[in-house]
C-alpha cells in the first residue's frame, strides 16, 4: 500500500475562537512540488507551522510517510505522542524561514554543523565536509567563515537552506522564503530552490507570493482561502483555468500588482 | 578629626583583613547561589504547568516583596526551629543567595525573551534537543543583556553583605563594629571598611565591563 509524504486529516487550529484551519483535508505525495498560494490571513503558512510543530493543533492529525505525527500509536489506539515520537517523526521534514532565522554568533559553517554534530551525532570532520559540500552547492563556500551580519538576506537564506539540507530531510518546507529580500536577491533564492524541486530528492511545500514561480515549479498548486483549500490543481489549470470566484479575485488582484 | 596611625596598623589592618576575607567569601557564596537559583527559579516560573509556574511565581514575589534583613532573621531564627542548625555565615549565605535568586530570575527571563522567537523556531526545525537550544543558541544570544544586569547584582550584594553582622557573622562591618567597642575609638575602623566597599566595588565595576565588552565582541558581531 502506498500512503502520501504528507496527510492533514480533519487538521483544526484555533486562537480561541478564530479557526485558522478548519478540518483540513489536504496530502501531498513522495516527492511532489506542491505550491500553497492565497490572501495574507488565509491560513497558508499555518499549514507549514504547525506540520513542522512550532504550533500546536487543537483537533485532527498529521502524518508523514504513513506514521502520525502528533499522535502515537499505543497498543493500537492513537494517543498524544510523546516528545521523543515527535522528534523521530519531525527529523524527515526541514524548513527554510521567511526572515532566515540563521544563528547570529555562529558563521555560516559552525550554523550548517550544529545540528548534523549535536542531533545526528555526526563527527566534526563529518559533518563539516558535508556542509561545506551544501555551501557550495549553494555558491556560497567561500563565505563559510562569514557571520549572518556580514552577507546579504540572499546569501543569508542560501545558507539557511544548505542547514535545513545538512539534515538530510525527506520534506522541505519553504515559508516565503522570498519575501524578506530585496528584488536584486530573489532570483539567487529562487534558483536554488529551482534546483532542489528539479531534483526530484525532495518533496517540497512551498507557501509563496511568486506566482510565476510556483507555475513553474510545482507539480500542484493549492489555493488557501479563510483557513480552507478553496480550490486545487495542475498550475496550468489553476492559473489559467480558475474555478472559484475567490481565487479569481486573488489572481486578478495579484497580476494587477506585477 | 582624631586618627591614629599606629592603631590603623598594628590593631585595625589585621583584624579587618580577615574579615575583609569573610565579606567577599559572603558575596561569592552568595552570587553563586543567586546565578544558580535564578536560572531555577526562572524555568520554573515559565514551566508549561500551571501547578509549576504558579508557585515559583508566588514565592518569587514574596522574597521580593520582604525585606533582606527580615528573611536574614527569618532563616536564622526559624531553621532552627524545624532542625536545622547551620553557621551564622552559612544562613547569611543562604538569605542573601534566595533574596538575589528571585530577583536574578527576572533578568534571566528579560533576556531571554529579548531572543527572537525565529530563534527558537529554527531550533525545532533543526530538530535539537531542549539542552542544546539553550546552552548553543538561547543562553549565548541572551548574555549581552543578562551579563551587565547580573554584575549590577554582584556589587549589590557585596553591599548587601553588612547586613550579616545583625546576625553576629564576623563580616568587616561587623568586625570594625567589635573594634570601636572594644577600643572606644569608631574612626579608624568605620572608615577602613567604607574605603573597603567603595574600592572592591569600584575594582568589580571595572572587572564587570570587561566581561561585559568580550562578551558583546564574541556573541554580536
Amino acid at each position: 500500500m502506498t500512503h502520501p509524504m504528507i496527510q492533514f486529516d480533519k487538521v483544526l487550529k484555533a486562537y480561541g475562537a478564530l479557526k485558522v484551519l478548519e478540518d483540513l483535508d489536504f496530502s501531498v505525495d513522495k516527492g511532489e512540488v506542491v505550491s500553497i498560494i492565497g490572501p495574507s490571513g488565509s491560513g497558508k503558512t499555518t499549514v507549514l507551522r504547525v506540520l513542522m510543530t512550532l504550533e500546536p493543533i487543537q483537533g485532527g492529525t498529521m502524518y508523514v510517510d504513513g506514521e502520525p505525527l502528533n499522535r502515537m500509536n499505543v497498543d493500537g489506539q492513537l494517543v498524544d505522542a510523546s516528545k521523543a515520537h515527535i522528534s523521530r517523526i519531525r527529523s524527515k521534514l526541514g524548513m527554510v524561514f521567511q526572515n532566515f532565522n540563521l544563528f547570529p554568533h555562529m558563521t555560516a559553517l559552525q550554523n550548517c554543523i550544529e545540528s548534523p554534530i549535536y542531533t545526528q551525532g555526526k563527527s566534526k570532520a563529518e559533518a563539516t565536509d558535508e556542509a561545506m559540500r551544501l555551501l557550495d552547492m549553494v555558491g556560497l563556500a567561500d563565505k563559510a567563515g562569514h557571520y549572518p551580519s556580514q552577507l546579504s538576506g540572499g546569501q543569508q537564506q542560501r545558507v539557511a537552506i544548505a542547514r535545513t539540507l545538512a539534515m538530510h530531510p525527506e520534506v522541505l518546507l519553504f515559508d516565503e522564503p522570498t519575501s524578506a529580500l530585496d528584488p536584486e536577491m530573489v532570483g539567487e533564492v529562487l534558483q536554488v530552490i529551482r534546483d532542489l524541486a528539479n531534483s526530484g530528492n525532495y518533496t517540497i511545500l512551498l507557501v509563496t507570493h511568486q506566482m510565476g514561480f510556483a507555475r513553474e515549479v510545482s507539480d500542484r498548486v493549492c489555493f488557501f482561502d479563510g483557513g480552507k483549500m478553496v480550490e486545487q490543481g495542475r498550475p496550468d489549470d489553476l492559473f489559467g483555468n480558475p474555478q472559484n470566484q475567490r481565487l479569481q479575485q486573488f489572481l486578478s488582484k495579484v497580476l494587477e500588482a506585477g | 578629626m582624631d586618627w591614629r596611625w599606629d592603631f590603623t596598623f598594628d590593631v585595625v589592618l589585621p583584624k579587618m583583613w580577615e574579615a575583609a576575607g569573610v565579606t567577599v567569601w559572603a558575596t561569592l557564596a552568595s552570587f553563586a547561589l543567586a546565578l544558580v537559583g535564578g536560572l531555577i527559579l526562572m524555568l520554573l516560573k515559565t514551566h508549561r504547568s500551571k501547578w509549576v509556574s504558579r508557585p515559583a511565581t508566588e514565592v518569587i514575589e514574596v522574597i521580593r516583596a520582604t525585606p533582606l534583613l527580615v528573611q536574614i532573621f527569618f532563616l536564622f531564627f526559624l531553621l532552627p526551629e524545624i532542625g536545622i542548625t547551620l553557621p551564622p555565615l552559612t544562613t547569611g549565605i543562604l538569605a542573601i543567595g534566595l533574596y538575589n535568586s528571585a530577583l536574578c530570575a527576572e533578568v534571566y527571563r528579560a533576556g531571554f525573551q529579548a531572543v527572537p522567537k525565529g530563534q527558537w523556531e529554527a531550533c525545532i526545525a533543526l530538530n535539537m534537543s531542549t539542552y542544546r537550544t539553550f546552552k548553543d543558541v538561547i543562553i549565548p544570544q541572551s548574555l549581552p543583556p543578562i551579563v551587565p544586569a547580573l554584575g549590577n547584582y554582584l556589587v549589590a550584594i557585596f553591599k548587601e553583605t553588612p547586613l550579616l553582622s545583625f546576625v553576629a557573622v564576623a563580616e568587616i562591618m561587623q568586625v570594625s563594629k567589635l573594634i570601636g567597642a572594644e577600643y572606644y575609638r569608631f574612626t579608624e575602623a568605620i572608615t577602613i571598611a567604607g574605603l573597603f566597599f567603595l574600592v572592591m566595588s569600584l575594582i568589580a565595576a571595572f572587572l564587570i565591563r570587561i566581561v561585559e565588552n568580550y562578551v558583546k565582541r564574541s556573541i554580536l558581531h
